[in-house]
């Protein structure tokens, strides 16, 4: 009797060793975690010592980061005319620079404006966004693309924060191409 | 499949040691022994430490190893043998369907002696096939030819001919292969984005599937009918899939054949895989050996005891006494619960810290299947500083917005328990946090931000380093590959166990792309010169250095 007793006993031991981590909405044990933690804040956690509370902070203002082109045309009607006649793409068409455009353009662009840029994109076939124009019915340049990355327009939002500079010209690149084609 | 004549002897043996022991003492034979108490506990120890010996060999060997079947079949058999075509000889894909193993054997070491000695099917099969004779391997141990011929079983056909009574192990990695390559845009029994893939073999011939899959682009390319057809089912293009080996489309085109197997059988296949891999899977089987032979001896022990009770009409609780001071079922308990013991203790230490699954609740009910599954949005868009980073990065509230200002209500299908009002309040959520007014449209002049506290999921430990830019950008992983099939998940998990094992076997089996990348090609020309291959896997690059990933 008392070896069963034993036996069970043993029994509900490894039941609960086996079945600690039961709750999966929190993280699983962990072991003498020393050096699994970062010494440093992480870039999204909280932190205590600036008064937003947040480690990712905004550039200090007047400082441009390393490899960042800072942009002067303003985010108004007047910045749009300016940047549709005066800027110009800096990067040379070439194979390249016209491929990272349309890979860039099928992962950003391409929920809307759809593939060809007539503006039957995914979300528009699903009546989910609408009011996204072809291409070719706008009176566009390599400039007022570009603007229109940084800044946005109406209903379409500013993609500046998911593009690099370089990645922004090789997309108005590819897009000057599709424009060019449907003009066809 | 057991290898019964390899065991002859050692069953001999072992009879006739138990015969002489049990024909010494009383004259009392094996099956009618009419007491336990009248032996020895030295003979009980050895009889039972014998049987355990030869119940665990027995299951050691019964497997073949299909990939050293491989191995052998390639150098020795494939000069004249094909699997599924006929050669020079027959095609040999379920050949120990047809034929004995003892049989097939005897064949395999010497055909020559066989035909000379006049057995009938040898002659048959020596006449079926031209009278060519085929030469005779007597090197080969019977251990080889098992394997061999296990590998011969291995084709998808041959796992359909043979039913349900035996599931192929390549079932379950194929399907592991399709969950996290394919489902992406196909499933087994209706269309997704591609079309159903349940007995796709039928429709297609193996070789062509693996050159489909491996590269449809270059096929359709190549002028060839049938891939022009198939890619008009959709505008679509389907990625390619060159990192899948051969034996990875084998195993999937397995899977598509015979599609999901109910659990049960599933669980045996898994218990027949155990041997295949070394490590923690042969401690459940010494398991159920043992519990399988403590069985036995219960049942031995029982009826024995109720012939005992019969003659000395004893009570039922003397019954059990017996039981639990019988010295052979107390031996056998106490190794199976140590057994037992080990084999959770092992178990609880290899997954401490290991979060497959870890599925935390988040601040705002954000569902990928939404989003990444029936919008199509792609996975970049959001996790936008994957491509050039080491991070993927959580996308920022402006990003979100730049959809969300103009859906303020959510119209799809409904998920989970939320009803329409519940979507609502959390596409609220996101207005809340950055002062957005979807009355007016506009943002709330003024309006102090808060930030969406999301919680982290995939956390490696601080020690290791791990880039996405080199993972996704240089060798163009899918992050379906890592993260699993996130289009369908309405709530995020954690799908891989990013475990220093898991690394390491992707780079020792995954092939860098030497073609696309300029970066490195100085790197790949040289790499590809040195080990005199096509193909250099990450491990060949060095992708195995400690302070690749330690530092
Ligand atoms: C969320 C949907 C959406 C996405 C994503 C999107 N757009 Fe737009 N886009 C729109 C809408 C809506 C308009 C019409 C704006 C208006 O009313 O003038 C527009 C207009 C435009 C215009 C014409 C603006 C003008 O000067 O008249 C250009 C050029 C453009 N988008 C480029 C892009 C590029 C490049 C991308 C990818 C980086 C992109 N869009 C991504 C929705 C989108
Ligand atoms: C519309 C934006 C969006 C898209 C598109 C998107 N994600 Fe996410 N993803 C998020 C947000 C927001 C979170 C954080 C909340 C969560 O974990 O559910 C997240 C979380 C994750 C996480 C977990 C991060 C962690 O904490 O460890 C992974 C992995 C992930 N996404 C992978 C993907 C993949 C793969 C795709 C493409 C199939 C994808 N995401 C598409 C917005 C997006
Ligand atoms: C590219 C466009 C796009 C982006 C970016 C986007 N969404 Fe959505 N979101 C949608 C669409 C489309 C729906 C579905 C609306 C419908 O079916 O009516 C949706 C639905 C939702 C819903 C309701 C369904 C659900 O998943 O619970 C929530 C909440 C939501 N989005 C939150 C977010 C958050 C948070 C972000 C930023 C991380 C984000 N969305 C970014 C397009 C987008
Ligand atoms: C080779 C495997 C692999 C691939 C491919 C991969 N990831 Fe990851 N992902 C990881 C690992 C490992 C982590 C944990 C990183 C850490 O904690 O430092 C991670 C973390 C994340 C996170 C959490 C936040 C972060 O950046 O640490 C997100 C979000 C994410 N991945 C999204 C993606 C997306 C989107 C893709 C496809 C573009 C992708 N991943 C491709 C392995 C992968
Ligand atoms: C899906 C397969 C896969 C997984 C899983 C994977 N890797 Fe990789 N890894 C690759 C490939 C492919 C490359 C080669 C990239 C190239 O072409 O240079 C690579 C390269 C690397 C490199 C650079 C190696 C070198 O020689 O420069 C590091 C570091 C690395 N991986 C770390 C990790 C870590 C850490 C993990 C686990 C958290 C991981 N990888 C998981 C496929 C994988
Ligand atoms: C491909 C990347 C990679 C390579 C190469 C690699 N490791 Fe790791 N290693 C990892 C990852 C990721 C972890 C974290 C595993 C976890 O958290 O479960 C780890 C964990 C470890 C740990 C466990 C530390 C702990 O406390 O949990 C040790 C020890 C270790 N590695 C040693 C080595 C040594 C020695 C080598 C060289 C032979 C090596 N590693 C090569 C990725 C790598």
């Amino acid at each position: 009797m008392k070896n069963i007793l034993k036996i069970s006993i043993a029994l509900a031991f490894l039941f609960t060793l086996s079945s600690c981590w039961l709750d999966k909405t929190k993280p699983n044990y962990q072991y003498m975690p020393d050096m699994y933690k970062p010494v440093g804040y992480e870039t999204y956690s909280v932190n205590p010592n600036f008064s937003d509370g947040r480690t990712s902070q905004q550039p200090v203002e007047g400082t441009i980061a390393r490899g960042k082109v800072p942009y002067d045309y303003a985010d108004t009607t007047e910045g749009y005319d300016s940047a549709l006649v005066n800027l110009k793409n800096p990067l040379e068409v070439n194979e390249e620079n016209l491929a990272n455009g349309k890979a860039m353009f099928t992962i950003y662009c391409i929920s809307c404006h759809g593939a060809a840029g007539v503006g039957d994109g995914e979300l528009v076939k699903r009546d989910k966004f609408l009011g996204v124009p072809n291409y070719k019915d706008r009176p566009i340049t390599e400039g007022s693309i570009y603007h229109v990355i940084m800044y946005g327009r109406n209903l379409m939002g500013s993609h500046a924060s998911q593009l690099t500079d370089k990645e922004r010209w090789q997309v108005v690149m590819y897009v000057q191409q599709l424009r060019n084609e449907l003009l066809k | 499949m057991l290898l019964l004549s390899n065991h002859a002897k050692m069953i001999k043996v072992i009879f006739l040691y138990m015969k002489k022991l049990y024909q010494t003492r009383k004259k009392i034979s094996f099956l009618n022994m009419k007491s336990v108490k009248q032996h020895s506990p030295l003979s009980r120890l050895v009889i039972s430490s014998l049987a355990f010996l030869f119940f665990f060999s027995l299951n050691l060997s019964a497997q073949g190893d299909p990939a050293n079947g491989e191995k052998l079949f390639k150098s020795i058999c494939a000069a004249c043998h094909k699997l599924d075509a006929k050669l020079v000889g027959p095609a040999l894909k379920g050949v120990t369907e047809r034929r004995d193993q003892a049989w097939l054997i005897a064949w395999i070491k010497d055909s020559p002696g066989m035909i000379k000695s006049g057995d009938k099917l040898a002659i048959q099969v020596f006449e079926e096939n031209n009278k060519l004779p085929m030469i005779a391997n007597p090197q080969l141990s019977d251990q080889d030819i098992i394997d061999i011929l296990e590998y011969t079983k291995g084709a998808p056909v041959a796992a359909v001919a043979a039913g349900t009574t035996e599931v192929d192990p390549g079932v379950e990695r194929g399907k592991q292969v399709f969950k996290t390559n394919c489902a992406a845009c196909h499933k087994l029994d209706g269309k997704l984005i591609g079309p159903p893939l349940l007995h796709i073999e039928k429709k297609y011939d193996a070789a062509w599937l693996k050159l489909w899959i491996k590269d449809n682009a270059a096929l359709i390319a190549s002028g060839d009918p049938l891939a022009k057809t198939a890619s008009e089912y959709s505008p679509i293009a389907m990625t390619p899939f060159p990192q899948l080996t051969d034996q990875d489309i084998d195993d999937l085109l397995k899977y598509m054949a015979v599609g999901d197997v109910a659990p049960v059988v599933a669980a045996t296949s898994a218990d027949q895989e155990i041997f295949n891999k070394p490590g923690i899977g042969i401690i459940p089987t010494l398991a159920i050996t043992i519990g399988v032979l403590l069985l036995l001896s219960l049942i031995v022990a029982a009826t024995t005891n109720r012939k005992v009770g019969e003659e000395d009409e004893e009570s039922g609780v003397s019954v059990l006494k017996t039981l639990i001071f019988n010295p052979f079922v107390r031996f056998l308990a106490v190794i199976f619960f140590l057994l037992l013991g080990a084999w959770f203790a092992f178990g609880y230490l290899m997954q401490i810290d290991v979060n497959v699954g870890y599925q935390p609740i988040q601040p705002i009910v954000f569902s990928h299947a939404v989003h990444s599954g029936d919008n199509k949005i792609d996975c970049q868009y959001c996790h936008s500083s994957a491509k050039n980073s080491k991070t993927s990065g959580i996308p920022s509230a402006n990003v979100c917005m730049n959809c969300h200002k103009s859906i303020s209500e959510y119209k799809g299908e409904l998920f989970g328990n939320n009803t329409k009002e519940d979507l609502d309040k959390e596409i609220q959520k996101l207005y809340d946090a950055v002062g957005w007014d979807k009355t007016n449209v506009k943002y709330i002049e003024g309006y102090e931000q808060k930030p969406i506290e999301w919680v982290r999921i995939h956390n490696l430990a601080d020690f290791a380093y791990y880039n996405h830019a080199q993972h996704v950008t240089v060798a163009g992983v899918q992050c379906q590959t890592c993260h699993g099939p996130v289009q369908e998940m309405h709530d995020m998990k954690q799908f891989s166990p990013l475990t220093m094992g898991w690394c390491i076997d992707c780079h020792r089996t995954t092939a860098v792309d030497l073609t696309k990348n300029g970066y490195y090609k100085n790197i790949h020309d040289q790499l590809s010169k040195k080990y005199g291959v096509e193909k250099v896997t990450v491990a060949e690059m060095g992708g195995l250095e400690c302070a690749k990933c330690h530092y």
